[in-house]
């Protein structure tokens, strides 16, 4: 008799009926985040991941709690970003951003594409990364979109950036910790 | 060594121990060898007895200042000739203010300062080579370029 394909696959744990679940959340939706004394305008110190150091303009808090920043691009080489409040510090200066608009700005800009899922695809699963012709215009006025996102927010703020002599540089400079420096006394 | 500043009434003395510290007074009262009475109504220090021991003596002298004088009359008397605002001008008083300066300093006041610093010693570099050259030091023609940061 041939062995039937398996089509689901067998786990190692079967649950029993008397299980006690020990966490029921009550909670359904997700708490909104507290955030911080951190205002919109605000430069922050990241200081975790591959833009450590980066001094970056805060523009809002998302729905999941996280914050939207940008470098902006051009300055700093920080693009759009959502950044945890914990892994930054927020600094006392501040740009305008009245003239700012972030708002089409969410979580849902931030979530992978399909295509983008499969594109490093390898071995076995090669052809599912190909992307059809279709997808492909797809990713590319997707990227369209992003780029001018990117712009038009980039653009106000770089122009209030701008008003402040040495600003640009500021953001262009990276924070970091010398062998004197006592960051428990730094004011920042 | 001559003897310059002495315990007396009138003396200014700085507060170098206590709640205190930093603070500066004049001496109203000497008790004993040991204690003297302070006030310093301008500079936020109540009347009060006070170990010489946690005092340094300064230069100054409060003119009018006289034994067991009330708050009114040193007030009055601070007025009139202001020591402390003598004393702001010496060079320790300074430094204590530029350090506290420094202390307040938040992440861009301390770019900025590092940015200046460095235009200032580009530009007293290259005010040295000219120097040296008109000196007939070493014929250095290139100047070290000056800041060309905006």
């Amino acid at each position: 008799m041939p062995a039937k394909k398996r089509t689901v696959r067998i786990g190692n744990w079967y649950k029993s009926d008397d299980e006690k679940v020990h966490f029921v959340r009550k909670r359904k939706a997700p708490r909104p985040a507290k955030l911080r004394k951190i205002v919109p305008g605000q430069v922050l110190i990241l200081l975790a991941g591959r833009f450590q150091g980066k001094r970056v303009v805060f523009l809002k808090q998302l729905k999941s709690g996280l914050l939207l920043v940008t470098g902006p691009f051009k300055i700093n080489g920080v693009p759009l970003k959502r950044v945890n409040s914990a892994y930054v510090i927020p600094t006392s200066t501040k740009v305008d951003v009245n003239g700012v608009n972030a708002g089409q700005v969410d979580d849902d800009y931030f979530k992978r594409t399909q295509a983008q899922r499969r594109k490093n695809e390898q071995g076995f699963w090669a052809k599912r990364g190909e992307l059809t012709p279709e997808q492909q215009t797809a990713e590319k006025t997707r990227l369209e979109g992003k780029r001018k996102t990117q712009k038009s927010i980039d653009d106000a703020l770089i122009a209030a950036v701008k008003k402040t002599a040495l600003l640009k540089q500021y953001l262009g400079a990276r924070f970091s910790i010398g062998k004197t420096t006592r960051p428990h006394e730094l004011v920042f | 060594m001559v003897l310059g500043k002495f315990v007396e009434v009138g003396r200014v003395v700085k507060i170098n121990y206590g709640p205190q510290e930093g603070k500066l007074a004049t001496i109203v009262e000497i008790l004993n060898d040991k204690r003297v009475l302070i006030d310093g109504p301008t500079t936020g220090v109540q009347r009060q007895v006070i170990p010489i021991r946690r005092l340094t003596l300064t230069k100054f002298n409060l003119k009018g200042a006289t034994r067991g004088a009330r708050t009114g009359v040193i007030t009055k008397a601070i007025k009139k000739s202001d020591p402390f605002a003598q004393y702001a001008q010496t060079v320790a008083a300074k430094k204590v203010a530029k350090k506290a300066l420094r202390a307040k300093l938040n992440d861009f006041d301390r770019f900025r300062v590092m940015i200046l610093r460095k235009r200032r010693s580009a530009l007293l570099s290259t005010q040295l080579k000219s120097l040296k050259k008109n000196t007939g030091g070493k014929a250095q023609a290139q100047a070290k370029g000056g800041n060309k940061k905006k």
